[in-house]
């Protein structure tokens, strides 16, 4: 019988290098542990554990197990625990890790000399009983194939969701405007006021310097061909009839189309849907109907603040860079933009404002559970949003130019 | 205005439920459920965790369509809310969910005044008085101003069986109402139901699994399985505790823990 005290050996110094032990001048006690080795059979391997088993030394005593079983040739392994002093969730972690292994590897695992209070703390962890399995591991995400045609089908959820919700919008409108006494006015001015006059700094900054950059950047180029006077043109025509109301309706999505999906969705979440289900309220009419008419008819407000700050922040920069007086700018802009100009980007307006507060409201029905679903919700709203807005700005540019009819409005 | 309506033979039936099915998506939940609630009765419905109880709950309020069979409250059927619902049903009940799902942006006050707002043309004065009375009765006069975030969990479920209550309804449905409070406000809350059931004769369902509750104010109980997925006992509790055969019947009731789950 050999006794191999190697291990003892290479443990202290270890432990007395300091490697992952905290110095006791922080007044903790460094853990320790002592394995003895012992082969009291050819294929057979005695470890006995002494000293502490804990969460901060387990790591190290499981490295060092594991070095142990490894080799060939060993059948048996036999665990002795009679000097274990502490010994916690994490041991029993170990030798349950260590009980697998082997019964992998073909070889057995006996526990000799427990003390009662661990074989409580055994039998409490019911180590037989569990299944292996990878559960700490993020799951794998399906196959290709999987992932398209689940994509498709959620694509057509959507769709669905969307026109059946859109047709629940138009007639709960409806219902309003044909009982204006009906409608809670008092919550209508609050989201007004919310939606509508709370953005006016931001709208007010962001078109004035949208203004300006305009005719700075194009001032390079017209001044080259001496056609200065053309940066009013450019400016006034490019915010009334693009500029403004696009940015205004992002402006309004990001900040009133989310509040929207985030209070709704929330409200999901708390059951306050379904109360008001219970009690005979139509959710849509109680909470969709005002929000939709309320930004319908504040975007376009909105935008005109935006169209007269652009315009505005263009005057300034042709004032100090481009040897424009205001008044000679001003005139220019009176000669060039036409009211149609203007109406044309109010009804945009109000379109988008439709379309912002209906997609808004519509992905905060779509909440299911908790915070996560909120947030998606939340960054839904804004991005179809942004996207609606688009492809709608897109539609009324090729209205208002193939159809003159509408040119005239 | 009498309780006596508490055995089990059939007495005046306010509330029938026949072969009812429900589940969600693809998963049943349980199938061929039966049973009716007589008029002035409190009726508890048990079960262990996942056995259904909060199904059945949405199934009889109309908020989850079920798959098969029927709900009926007094000669109506009750219609899924999704497509409108039935409105001379929902006149009738009052319902008071898990976490009180009072309105946050509201006070409790207009919280309170929305059924009487939503259902009748009473002037605003009454409306105030009546918001007042009911407040009352619960116990939170004085509380009429706070929003419901500004309010404990046992105010906050008060609050809301205030405002389940708003239009006296004949039929109160709640939904683990002791769930997160402590004995003391949930003996409160079951004194509180009592006497509303004893004045007004309220038909009450109950979802619920805290024995102290079931004990003191249930006349009569009906107990789900999520392994059999119907109805495994039905009769009044002391006797259920003290009579039944049923091995999980006992457990529950003399809250002895099932034979797999003796490790932990």
């Amino acid at each position: 019988m050999q006794r191999i005290t190697e291990i003892v050996l290479k443990l202290r110094k270890r432990l007395a290098s300091g490697t992952g032990n905290v110095p006791s001048a922080a007044g903790v006690r460094a853990p320790e542990f002592f394995l003895t080795l012992d082969h009291p059979a050819d294929d057979e391997v005695q470890v006995s554990i002494a000293g502490e088993i804990s969460m901060n030394s387990a790591g190290d005593v499981r490295t060092q197990l594991l070095r142990i079983v490894q080799p060939h040739g060993i059948r048996n392994l036999i665990i002795d625990l009679e000097k274990v002093e502490y010994f916690d969730s994490s041991g029993a972690a170990i030798l349950t890790e260590l009980g697998e292994m082997c019964r992998e590897m073909g070889r057995s695992l006996e526990l000799k000399n427990v003390p009662a209070r661990i074989q409580s703390f055994m039998d409490l962890v019911d180590a037989q009983r569990l299944k292996t399995g990878a559960i700490l591991e993020p799951t794998r995400p399906p196959n290709l194939l999987v992932q398209i045609g689940g994509g498709l089908l959620d694509v057509g959820r959507n769709g669905r969701d969307i026109i059946t919700f859109i047709g629940a919008t138009i007639i709960a409108l409806a219902q309003d405007l044909a009982h204006p006494r009906k409608l809670k006015w008092d919550s209508l001015w609050n989201i007004v006021e919310r939606s509508g006059s709370d953005a006016v700094p931001i709208v007010t900054i962001l078109s004035f310097l949208m203004g300006a950059i305009l005719a700075f950047q194009s001032a390079i180029q017209l001044r080259k061909f001496g056609a200065n006077l053309f940066v009013a043109d450019l400016v006034s025509l490019s915010i009334c009839l693009e500029m403004g109301p696009l940015l205004t309706a992002l402006i309004v999505a990001g900040r009133s189309g989310a509040a929207y999906a985030a209070q709704i969705g929330t409200m999901q979440v708390n059951e306050e849907v379904d109360a008001l289900r219970v009690m005979a309220i139509d959710p849509i009419r109680y909470l969709v109907s005002p929000r939709v008419l309320a930004v319908a008819c504040v975007t376009p407000c909105l935008t005109l603040v935006a169209d007269l700050m652009g315009v505005l922040g263009g005057c300034l920069v042709a004032a100090f860079s481009l040897d424009l007086t205001p008044v000679a700018y001003f005139n220019q802009v009176n000669k060039v933009l036409e009211i149609t100009d203007v109406t044309k980007g109010l009804a945009k307006s109000f379109v988008f404002g439709l379309e912002i507060a209906t997609i808004g409201c519509l992905r905060g029905f779509q909440v299911r559970g908790g915070a996560e679903s909120v947030g998606s919700a939340t960054t839904s709203a804004v991005v179809t949003g942004i996207f609606i807005l688009t492809v709608t700005d897109a539609v009324f540019a090729v209205l208002y130019y193939y159809f003159p009819v509408v040119w005239n409005m | 205005m009498n309780v006596a309506a508490n055995d089990n033979n059939g007495k005046d039936p306010i509330i029938r439920v026949e072969n009812l099915a429900a589940g969600y998506g693809d998963e049943i939940v349980f199938t061929d459920v039966s049973f009716h609630v007589n008029r002035g009765e409190v009726l508890a419905i048990l079960g262990r965790s996942g056995c259904g109880k909060t199904t059945l709950f949405k199934a009889l309020i109309g908020l989850l369509e079920p798959k098969r069979g029927e709900v009926v409250i007094e000669g109506d059927k009750v219609l899924p809310v999704a497509e409108g619902g039935s409105q001379q049903i929902m006149r009738k009940i009052g319902v008071l969910f898990q976490s009180g799902a009072l309105f946050s942006s509201m006070t409790v006050a207009e919280n309170v005044a929305l059924p009487f707002r939503q259902y009748t043309a009473l002037p605003e004065k009454t409306i105030e008085h009546l918001v007042l009375l009911k407040l009352n009765e619960v116990g939170l006069a004085g509380y009429e101003q706070f929003l419901p975030a500004e309010l404990s969990g046992g105010m906050q479920k008060r609050a809301a069986l205030a405002r389940a209550m708003a239009l006296d309804p004949k039929i109160l449905f709640f939904d683990e109402p002791s769930a997160g409070l402590d004995p003391v406000t949930s003996a409160g809350l079951d004194r509180t139901i009592l006497k509303i059931n004893e004045t007004l004769g309220t038909t009450m369902v109950i979802i619920t699994h805290e024995l102290p509750s079931i004990f003191a104010i249930a006349h009569r109980i009906i107990m789900l399985d999520s392994d059999e997925k119907r109805i495994i006992a039905e009769g009044k509790p002391q006797e259920l505790k003290a009579k039944s055969t049923d091995p999980r019947v006992r457990d529950f009731f003399n809250r002895a823990p099932a034979e797999e789950a003796n490790r932990l």
